[in-house]
């Protein structure tokens, strides 16, 4: 869907949106709907800032670039799964505080440890799974065979 | 030859010339098939294990 745009505007300009979203939501759902204009103008400003960062010389601007080698993408592998886990760990303190303080403001917490529980699952199930191979190797247990055709 | 050079002929970027130097990356099997290929060297002669920890 995205493929006419430049690959180095890709990310820079999806963050821009997400912001741009924020922002939308705030005019609508708040009075002071001025600071959504400032809001605004602050996604269009961190788009350009983003999109010049994305020419740099650095692993941060290759993955913002989408141009990340293989050692990048792991880096940025790495790094989701470092905010993952922190955001998983956040959601969990923020449950065990909002159960103890005022049970009604627990559940999005609680649905937060969902989400992030079934996402880990999910992935588990997506990325995990090796290939068995024949029934008959398996009736075998699993013999090696070589990569290389006999 | 300089890292730019041989990062922009294996398609990788100078970083990771530079960690794979350092030791800190290990290539994935196309890479560094690639990078003995460029070299004239087999696999085993560009990554031996036993020869980096004699020479350290």
């Amino acid at each position: 869907m995205t493929s006419f745009i430049r690959p180095r505007l890709r990310k820079p300009l999806l963050r821009g949106i997400a912001l741009l979203g924020i922002a939308a939501a705030w005019a609508i759902g708040s009075p002071a709907w001025g600071l959504a204009i400032v809001i605004a103008v602050v996604a269009v400003g961190q788009t350009v800032y983003w999109y010049i960062w994305a020419g740099e010389d650095t692993d941060e601007s290759a993955l913002l670039a989408s141009r990340a080698d293989e050692r990048q993408k792991q880096v940025g592998l790495q790094a989701r799964a470092l905010a993952g886990t922190v955001a998983l760990a956040a959601a969990y303190i923020g449950l065990v505080i909002t159960l103890a303080v005022k049970i009604a403001d627990a559940w999005p917490f609680a649905a937060l440890l969902a989400v992030t529980g079934f996402a880990y699952l999910l992935g588990l199930s997506s990325y995990g799974s090796g290939e068995p191979g024949p029934e008959s190797e398996i009736a075998a247990g699993y013999q090696t065979r070589s990569p290389v055709g006999s | 030859m300089s890292q730019a050079e041989l990062a922009a002929a294996l398609g990788v970027s100078r970083q990771t010339i530079i960690s794979i130097e350092n030791g800190r990356y290990l290539p994935s099997l196309p890479l560094g098939f690639g990078i003995a290929r460029f070299f004239d060297l087999t696999v085993d002669k560009m990554f031996d294990p036993d020869e980096e920890e004699a020479g350290t």
